[in-house]
């Protein structure tokens, strides 16, 4: 730990030239974000003949990660979005340079007395569901409703055509599922064939989705105020209703009715609709259900794949790969039987 | 060996969340033992039905191919059906059955994409048998949770 904070001391240094002594105390690594190491510290440096403090976060490339997606991608994605007033951590400095930290990271704004909820435990809110789940609905309604050339996202991103960005999604992660998969995945693969035969009208618009915006991926205070969205790496163009999906996905839920155990589904997507200004299609939705079930196996599959091959020997790699593999496989084969049913074939 | 690998598993757990995981001072160090301490728990189950789950999966997808041989046209597919309906678990460790399954798993989804391009109620069938199958599979390896069970 000590390495590191003289090493993020030197570096933040360097991009203040203006500033002097820096330091870097308290820094601690947080728990979760398998995707990247994330640390949270304190720096103080003197500018102008005072000292000045600020609560950091660094964000850096594990060797192997639960998701493999581009650093610049989460970066870019605040960057966009911090200006529009969505809550997010203000981004401030992004690095490639492998020579500071060993690998590419970022530092952005740690934003303080607040917490995240885990996923995998019973009524995460308690009484503040309510306010919260609104909050949460609301603003990914705002997301989805953004123009991404607007906030400068498109730029940084693949602009798929509106009647094969299913496709494009679909094709990744199943790209993902047979690369990784450590044994043969006849759900994932049944379900995926469905999805393939079935393919989903394509979105009235093409929005910013978030990629992983649910339960555990935001923080709030004592006050049921939802401070900061976060976790944007696997954010990309494509159509909204993969984030309403994931959102709703009942791995996030633990077996409560509620989406993401805040409010109820109906009021959810009502809140939704009414801040993007989109109608959701339930087939369409349907679609993007059963991909956001599949997009998890593949994610869940490729973590058992890293540990097991001792890339990423962080326990929940393992526990993500027994245990959210199990819900997601219980899930499909609970919805599938009807799908195939309701398919017109002879 | 006595205690048994399910007790030392849940006596194991109880420990690292009541005992070990609050004395812990790094918020990294609390997490990650928290959730060893939920894989032990997880691990008490699987090491008790490990064998049972895969003995019982094995004989569903020799029993399904069994029954779809008659269905296929003469070729390869239906070859390599045939020589998997009448195969057998090479021992009860669970590498060699885990092996079997990984194979047997294999050639059930290729059986379940040609039905889904055959016409016909057998067919039909067929593809509802499978998911059944691979529902009761999918229940049978269900992971508990220390809060539900």
């Amino acid at each position: 730990m000590e390495e590191i904070a003289e090493k993020t001391a030197a570096y933040l240094a360097h991009k203040n030239p203006d500033s002097s002594d820096f330091e870097v105390t308290d820094l601690s690594r947080i728990h979760g974000g398998a995707s990247r190491e994330t640390y949270r510290f304190r720096a103080s440096w003197t500018e102008g003949g005072a000292r000045k403090e600020r609560a950091l976060i660094l964000r850096r490339d594990p060797e192997a990660s639960l998701i493999e997606t581009e650093r610049d991608v989460e970066f870019n994605a605040y960057r966009a979005f911090y200006p529009t007033g969505l809550p997010v951590p203000e981004p401030l400095y992004l690095e490639t340079d492998e020579k500071w930290l060993e690998r590419p990271f970022f530092v952005m704004e740690q934003v303080e007395n607040c917490q995240a909820a885990s996923p995998f435990g019973p009524d995460p809110y308690g009484p503040l569901a309510e306010k919260i789940g609104e909050q949460f609905w609301r603003h990914l309604g705002t997301i989805a409703g953004q123009d991404p050339a607007a906030i400068g996202f498109a730029a940084a991103a693949d602009y798929p055509a509106p009647d094969t960005c299913w496709k494009a999604a679909l094709d990744y992660w199943e790209g993902e599922i047979d690369g990784d998969a450590l044994c043969p995945q006849p759900i994932a693969k049944g379900a995926i064939r469905w999805l393939r035969r079935n393919p989903p009208p394509p979105p009235k618009r093409i929005s910013v989705v978030h990629g992983d915006y649910r339960t555990g991926n935001f923080l709030y205070d004592d006050e049921g105020e939802l401070k900061t969205i976060l976790d944007w790496e696997m954010c990309h163009l494509g159509d909204p209703l993969e984030d309403i999906a994931w959102a709703a996905d009942p791995l996030w839920a633990f077996n409560d009715p509620r989406p993401g155990s805040m409010i109820d589904r109906d009021k959810a997507l009502s809140i939704w609709s009414e801040h993007s200004g989109i109608e959701i299609d339930p087939v369409a939705l349907r679609w993007w259900e059963v991909f956001s079930a599949v997009k998890g196996l593949a994610i869940w599959i490729s973590a058992g794949k890293e540990y097991e091959e001792g890339n990423n020997v962080d326990p929940i790699m393992a526990f993500s790969s027994w245990y959210c593999t199990d819900v997601h496989n219980r899930q499909l084969v609970g919805w599938m039987p009807d799908l195939i049913n309701a398919e017109s074939r002879s | 060996m006595k205690p048994d690998v399910q007790t030392v598993m849940m006596r194991s757990f109880e420990r690292i969340l009541t005992d070990i995981a609050p004395h812990l001072c790094s918020e990294y160090a609390v997490g990650s033992s928290s959730v060893i301490g939920l894989m032990m728990f997880q691990t008490a189950t699987e090491f008790e039905r490990a064998a049972d789950i895969r003995v019982q999966e094995n004989a569903a997808m020799r029993g399904l191919f069994d029954e779809a041989v008659g269905m296929l046209p003469t070729g390869e597919l239906r070859t390599r059906v045939e020589e998997a309906a009448s195969s057998s678990d090479p021992s009860l460790k669970i590498s060699e059955l885990d092996q079997a399954n990984d194979a047997l798993s294999a050639l059930l989804i290729e059986l379940q994409a040609h039905a889904e391009t055959m016409e016909g109620t057998a067919a039909r069938k067929l593809e509802t048998k499978i998911w059944d199958e691979l529902a009761r599979a999918a229940t049978a390896r269900r992971l508990p949770h220390p809060i539900t069970g």
